[in-house]
């Protein structure tokens, strides 16, 4: 079973960071992008061109974003019956407390500040290879 | 080694870990995985829920309780389970940001779905074999404790 | 020679008093002076004086008023130009008597010329009961108009001359034009025809007679608007004697509607008597007293008789019995009554012809009012074939019911009222009753549901309906015997056109044998689906809760081998060693036990599958291993099947799995191929070069926890196949294996092709179907 993971985010660069670092770590991992938050609903709610796309088994979210940022998107993800079962990760560059504790308080499943360093980086994204793809239990697509 | 030692443990900032837990070989068990992964544990136990939430809520005995940085919680348990406990933590505006790692034996769909329903961080199945479950611990102390950002004491 | 015409008119004047005295009215002669010189006795009388009281009097005394002015008047005038004036008019004046009461009189004046100069005579008339007539004529009148204007028919009151004298505000709205427009006209202007001259004629006629002759009796005539429109009118006159001479009043009442209904009327009985003759059946008409007043030209045929000959003759020379006494009977009833009685029932009698035959009829009647009474419309049907039909149906009834009795099946025919009318001697056996005792009787009695309802509903469907519903579906039903005790049944319908409309003809089979054993096959699966579920719950539970002790003992050993390696001997390290390989296996064998339990509980509904799909999983989970063994894997193109994808990925799995482990030396090949197998099967086959397998042990490999090798030799716990053989049988089939010991082995099952059209190899063999 291919793991699906949905990655929010909108530069580039770090989206192209984030491919090569999971498929030097899983390539049995699909990572889909989503650009910003309301790209994120979209496929999250299966609607216009996304109508096809699998539920997600893990969703990586940026907080700042244009159009809807991470907080919103958080927000609306775990209120909503259908997708609040859905793990979601903020991964970000703020290390603010208050982004920390908010999030937390929206329900994000964890933060991560995403590292300056591209090994520590790599580190990263092994770790959550390792931790939420591989070991923990994730829930059923419904 | 057990809980109730809240002493500041050395230079080192402990990393308190809550383990909600009835069997005591799996609290052993536990407890030496965390010690080969990470000394700067704080591994405290509770045997059942209703002690889980007099140590959350520093009631008690456990009024100098830290507020735990992770809480591992198992969901069969005598008294009150973990299920319970979970949404009630969840429910308390104060605890509700705890990460909640669900650690238990049942594979069963409905306990996982219904987990992360409550708004559990995530769930672990307890390995059968040993090296397995010592490797999760591990993955659990490498990816909560050394990468995650947690959110502060408040 | 003024003495000679002095003597002349004195003797004048005395021979006039003389004449005076003799006049029936009171004269009065006046001289110029308004004096009054001669009166007579009348005079004396009408004004209640004494003569010797009056003469020498002003006449003023006596006529206040009117006559002296014209008196002095006329004195100036020659009385040869007061004759020209005065003579022969009546003048009306007022007139005094000696009690002071005043009485209205009528004088005539004429002059008289004597000795002592212009005198006037006056002839007084008393006109007191004229006057008073006149007022009296005058209030008739008023009344009488009133009575003209609250009429509420136009009425219009002409003279003997034709002219309109009066008419009322009806007379105006009907006419359309205003009173005064019309008082004078002729009332040939709005009646142009048929009144004036009866009017005139009238004239000429007294009143009396003019009376006998009109009065009461409607005229119908034409009357004409303002604008020229005509409409029909009724008048009726009556003759009214006034001052001016004979009036005629008539009352004027337009008959537009009626005129109209009449029209109606009268395009009906045309139409009607149309229809009579355009009838397909003979028709006949007939009055109260049985007599034929119409009739058309099928009767005619029918009866070989000619019109002239039946009209007016008694219906009963073509219907001797059974007609004319309804029609009378029907005379005195309403027609009301008649209809409620006989309307739409088709009667059966025998009609007779001209020439004495006889044939059956079916007359249907119906009432018909005229202006001459109730008349009955009879309809006759010539039945001479029905009824040859009907003896045919009989005949062929008495064959049927032969059939019936011979039938193997109980049979029940019953009418759409839901009634038994024929049952066979099986259904009287059936049921416990006696043919009569069912009879008649309603068939919710023996079949308490679920059949009259059918029946009846039957009964408004046509025959074909009700055939294209039922015919050859066995329904299953509650058949109740005459004891009360139920049984289950099964019915088959088939509809029955018969005389008396439809009938359904119910075959009854008693199926009780045929229930039990179905209850008992159904009892049996479902105790064997609880058992299952059982078994699996079992499995699950017991692989379940011994893994926690099994866990800890595993566990702990491990740890204390690992703590205590090398600080024991090596017989505790041995010990240790054992136990702990020991509760690792009894780990796997749970695990495994719970895959295999898992097969029946967490098994899928089989749905289209791309068993590609399943079987690329299958080689992306087993990589770790093929790529160890360096294992070449081939496959053809796979169909679309009916199945459980996760567990014909497992399927695969275990089998290519077993394949690349049970290797000999060299690169293990593994091919996997699919084939058409009988109608819409697919045969699987996985073929490899291994170890392969001694034919001793093909059924035994697919038994649970059973191993042909030791553990030292090859890993597994032996419930690889066993879980293929449960995943095969789930997904309607049997797994088996060909083999030749040390050249390889291969393993073959069968799936559903699903609907979906797919890749068909090109030269596909059959193979033999290893399933039903």
């Amino acid at each position: 079973m291919p793991l699906e993971v949905l990655l929010v985010e909108d530069s580039g660069g770090d989206v192209r960071l984030t491919q090569e670092a999971f498929h030097a770590v899983n390539p049995a991992v699909r990572l889909h992008v989503a650009n910003d938050g309301i790209e994120a609903l979209t496929f999250l709610r299966h609607e216009g061109v996304f109508v096809d796309v699998p539920r997600p088994d893990l969703t990586l979210l940026d907080l700042n974003m244009p159009r809807m940022d991470g907080r919103e998107v958080l927000a609306l993800i775990k209120n909503d019956a259908s997708l609040k079962t859905i793990p979601v990760v903020i991964l970000t560059t703020s290390d603010a407390d208050g982004d920390i504790a908010k999030s937390y308080q929206l329900h994000a499943n964890c933060y991560l500040r995403t590292p300056v360093q591209l090994n520590a980086f790599e580190s990263l994204v092994k770790s959550i290879n390792d931790f939420w793809l591989t070991k923990a239990t994730l829930p059923q697509i419904q | 080694m057990y809980a109730h030692d809240y002493t500041d443990g050395g230079n080192d900032m402990p990393l308190e870990v809550l383990l909600v837990e009835d069997s005591p070989g799996d609290v052993r068990l536990t407890q030496e995985a965390f010690r080969a992964a990470n000394l700067s544990v704080h591994l405290h136990v509770a045997n059942d829920g209703v002690e889980a939430m007099a140590f959350l809520r520093r009631e008690g005995v456990h009024a100098n309780a830290p507020r735990p940085d992770l809480t591992l919680l198992d969901l069969n348990m005598p008294r009150m389970d973990g299920r319970e406990v979970l949404a009630q933590i969840k429910k308390d505006d104060r605890l509700k940001t705890i990460p909640i790692a669900i650690l238990t034996t049942s594979e069963s769909e409905a306990d996982v779905a219904k987990s992360y329903e409550l708004h559990a961080n995530c769930y672990l199945c307890k390995p059968v074999q040993l090296a397995a479950f010592e490797s999760l611990v591990k993955s659990v102390n490498d990816f909560w404790l050394t990468k995650a950002r947690l959110p502060q004491a408040q | 020679m003024k003495t000679t015409s002095r003597l002349n008119r004195k003797v004048q004047l005395e021979s006039y008093r003389g004449l005076l005295e003799a006049a029936p009215d009171a004269m009065v002669v006046v001289n110029v002076g308004g004096d009054i010189v001669l009166l007579n006795v009348q005079a004396e009388k009408q004004f209640g004086y004494r003569r010797d009281e009056l003469v020498g009097q002003k006449v003023k005394n006596i006529i206040p008023e009117g006559f002296a002015e014209r008196i002095i008047a006329d004195g100036t005038r020659s009385a040869a130009e007061a004759l020209a004036q005065q003579i022969g008019t009546g003048i009306e004046l007022i007139g005094r008597r000696k009690d002071g009461s005043e009485f209205p009189i009528e004088i005539m004046l004429s002059p008289l010329e004597s000795t002592e100069g212009i005198l006037v005579t006056a002839a007084i008339r008393d006109i007191s009961t004229r006057k008073g007539a006149e007022i009296h004529l005058a209030q008739m009148e008023g009344r009488y108009r009133g009575l003209l204007e609250a009429a509420p028919d136009a009425m219009v009151v002409v003279n003997v001359a034709g002219e309109i004298v009066l008419l009322n505000v009806q007379a105006e709205k009907q006419f359309g034009y205003r009173r005064d427009e019309l008082v004078g006209q002729k009332v040939k202007n709005i009646i142009p025809e048929g009144f004036a001259e009866r009017i005139i004629a009238d004239g000429t006629r007294s009143a009396a007679e003019a009376l006998a002759q009109q009065i009461g009796a409607g005229i119908e005539l034409i009357g004409r608007r303002k604008d020229g429109s005509e409409f029909p009118i009724e008048i009726m006159l009556s003759p009214l004697e006034s001052p001016e001479g004979i009036l005629v009043t008539a009352a004027i009442r337009d008959i537009s509607t009626r005129k109209g209904a009449e029209t109606h009327l009268a395009q009906m009985e045309g139409r009607y008597r149309g229809l009579l003759e355009a009838a397909p059946d003979a028709m006949v008409v007939v009055n109260v007293g049985g007599e034929i007043v119409l009739l058309n030209v099928q009767a005619e045929k029918k009866f070989g008789y000619s019109r002239h000959e039946l009209v007016g003759q008694q219906v009963k020379n073509i219907i001797p019995e059974g007609f004319a006494e309804r029609i009378i009977a029907d005379g005195t009833r309403s027609a009301a009554e008649a209809l409620a009685q006989q309307i739409g029932t088709g009667i059966e009698l025998i009609g007779r012809r001209k020439d004495g035959s006889e044939f059956p009829i079916e007359i249907m009647l119906s009432p018909l009012e005229s202006p001459e009474g109730i008349l009955v419309t009879a309809a006759i049907r010539d039945i001479s074939t029905r009824k040859g039909a009907e003896i045919h149906l009989a005949q062929m009834e008495g064959r049927y019911r032969g059939l019936l009795e011979a039938a193997p099946d109980a049979m029940v025919v019953v009418n759409v009222a839901g009634e038994i009318v024929l049952l066979n001697v099986r259904a009287e056996k059936e049921f416990g009753y006696r043919r009569d005792e069912l009879v008649g009787q309603q068939v919710k009695n023996i079949i308490p549901e679920g059949f009259a309802e059918r029946i009846i509903s039957d009964g408004t469907r046509s025959a074909e309906d009700a055939l294209a519903q039922q015919i050859g579906t066995g329904i299953e039903l509650i058949g109740r015997r005459k004891d009360g005790s139920e049984f289950p049944i099964e019915i088959m319908l088939s509809p029955l056109e018969s005389a008396d409309g439809i009938l359904v003809t119910a075959a009854i089979r008693n199926i009780s044998v045929r229930k039990l054993a179905e209850a008992n096959l159904v009892r049996k699966l479902d105790e064997l689906y609880r058992s299952n579920e059982e078994l699996g719950q079992f499995a699950y539970i017991a692989s379940h809760d011994l893994q926690e002790p099994l866990r800890m003992v595993a566990s702990y050993t491990q740890l204390l081998s690992r703590k205590y390696k090398g600080k024991l001997d090596t017989e505790a390290d041995e010990y240790i060693a054992f136990a702990v390989d020991g509760a690792n296996r009894m780990q796997r064998l749970i695990q495994d036990l719970l895959a295999f339990s898992r097969v029946g509980t967490k098994g899928k509904d089989l749905v289209d599958t791309s068993s590609e799909a399943a079987l690329l999983q299958a080689l992306q989970n087993l990589r770790g291993a093929i790529t160890e063994s360096g294992a070449q894997v081939t496959h053809d193109p796979m169909p679309a099947v009916l199945a459980d994808e996760m567990q014909l990925t497992q399927l695969f799995q275990n089998i290519i799995g077993n394949a690349i482990k049970y290797q000999k030396p060299g690169i293990p090949q593994v091919h996997i191929s699919a084939a058409r197998n009988g109608g819409d099967k697919w045969m699987f086959s996985v073929k490899d070069n291994g170890l392969g397998i001694d034919p001793q042990y093909f059924d035994k490999i697919f038994g649970m926890f059973q191993r042909l090798h030791k553990r030292e030799e090859f890993a597994g716990t032996g419930i690889g196949l066993a879980i293929c053989k449960k995943i095969a049988e789930r997904h309607g089939c049997s797994i088996l294996v060909e083999s030749t010991l040390g050249q390889g082995s291969t393993f073959r099952f069968a799936l559903a092709g699903s609907e979906r059209k797919s890749y068909i190899p090109a030269d596909t063999p059959t193979e033999e179907a290893v399933c039903l």
